[in-house]
């Protein structure tokens, strides 16, 4: 009997009708088969605002976020597992999610910066496990030219801030502008065996 | 320092002048990166370029791409917010693309990300050939993007284990409008004790290298 886990699947596309809107239901289907508890925040679908305020950023060495951050907040503080799922545009993580990073995941909710010091100190060390559910349009070669940013920011820049032992899994379909059926299929075949075996 | 008057009207896209393009993302006008961008704009105007800017906090640019923009994207006609015309053409005029910014989480603050979604679509920064589907490059007219940031960890930390502003602008960027764009990086690391010679330092390397490019 594998442990219960509480998994918190942020999710980011303009409209459901798509791909990734299908590997979130096929994720969110699974997970609750087996068992976890899952919660799912829909950036677009709810209006998230990305776009960090001027107030924001002058208090942004304060710990605490605004009210209407709060229960984002408080959806980091009760997961165990971070699932972030989105189209990869422009190498890397659609503004909406990125902004949802760069407004969330601040002082006295991811991390603290202790005076004089250049390193913060990681506070969501309840996350011990991210997973990132996406899709490239173009083929593994030029994402791999890139750089894969999007990876990068996911599985490095905000996993530092969680548990040191933090496991990370990179659930991609590549080249999708050219993809078959097949192989869309076979991609949301694979979420779902992998969500099943958390 | 003064931040520069914003873009000039449609008209004043003189032809045979060198032009540069400044976009800054930062949420506070009196902010230091306001500073730095001030001084890229003097450095290049220095340097004999016309210089556009784009405040996008000023201008209360709409980060998000709208389920309608999602749709036409693979479309002919990818622009319907008429704010995107206006920068798509800047940015198609341009010489020289100056980005500004603070790196938060090792990337660019998620107004200048969408800024990149939006207004770097097809038909502006690449084209995708309808046959192969492989993608041709646009902004002929760009030779140079300059990225210039602050960075709240050391230099050793960013260049160690990340810097995806970095690698978007100066990779990604360059696999859509032509590998033969040639880039400069600008950084002021560890920002949160630096002194202010270090950030005056920095000020001025930004005005000098600036004026250099645009010569």
């Amino acid at each position: 009997m594998r442990s219960h886990r509480r998994v918190l699947v942020i999710y980011a596309h303009p409209y459901p009708d798509s791909l990734i809107g299908a590997a979130r239901d096929a994720l969110h289907e699974s997970l609750i088969g087996s068992g976890h508890e899952v919660r799912i925040t829909d950036l677009y679908g709810s209006g998230f605002d990305p776009v960090m305020s001027a107030t924001e950023r002058r208090e942004h060495r304060f710990p605490g976020v605004s009210e209407d951050l709060a229960p984002h907040a408080e959806d980091l503080r009760w997961c165990d597992t971070l699932a972030l799922v989105y189209p990869t545009w422009w190498s890397a993580q659609p503004a909406i999610m990125k902004g949802w990073i760069d407004r969330v995941w601040t002082s006295g909710v991811a991390w603290e910066l202790p005076e004089g010091a250049n390193r913060l100190k990681p506070l969501l060390t309840n996350i011990t496990r991210i997973i990132v559910v996406t899709s490239h349009g173009s083929p593994k070669w030029i994402n791999a030219l890139q750089g894969e940013a999007g990876k990068r920011i996911a599985l490095r820049s905000i996993r530092v801030l969680c548990n040191w032992r933090c496991r990370t899994s990179w659930w991609a379909i590549y080249g999708v502008d050219t993809a078959t059926h097949k192989a869309t299929s076979a991609f949301i075949s694979r979420i779902r065996r992998r969500a099943s075996r958390i | 320092m003064t931040t520069p008057s914003p873009t000039e009207p449609a008209e004043a896209l003189a032809v045979g002048s060198r032009r540069a393009l400044v976009i800054l993302a930062h949420p506070c006008a009196d902010s230091y990166g306001a500073a730095v961008a001030a001084a890229a704009v003097v450095g290049l105007r220095e340097g004999g370029a016309h210089v556009d800017l784009l405040d996008l906090y000023e201008l209360n640019f709409q980060a998000v791409m709208s389920p309608e923009e999602r749709r036409a994207y693979m479309g002919d006609s990818p622009i319907l917010d008429p704010m995107i015309t206006e920068h798509a053409r800047l940015l198609m005029a341009a010489h020289t693309l100056v980005f500004v910014y603070p790196t938060w989480w090792s990337g660019p603050p998620a107004i200048l990300k969408g800024w990149i979604e939006r207004v770097m679509v097809s038909g502006v920064s690449f084209h995708i050939d309808p046959d192969t589907k492989r993608i041709r490059r646009g902004l002929t007219d760009l030779r140079r993007v300059v990225g210039i940031s602050t960075y709240g960890s050391p230099r050793t930390y960013v260049r160690a284990i990340n810097d995806n502003g970095r690698r978007l602008f100066t990779r990604s960027l360059r696999l859509a409008a032509g590998i033969q764009l040639r880039t400069t990086w600008l950084g002021l690391y560890a920002i949160d004790t630096a002194t202010a010679s270090d950030r005056d330092a920095f000020i001025a390397k930004v005005r000098r290298t600036t004026e250099r490019l645009a010569r």
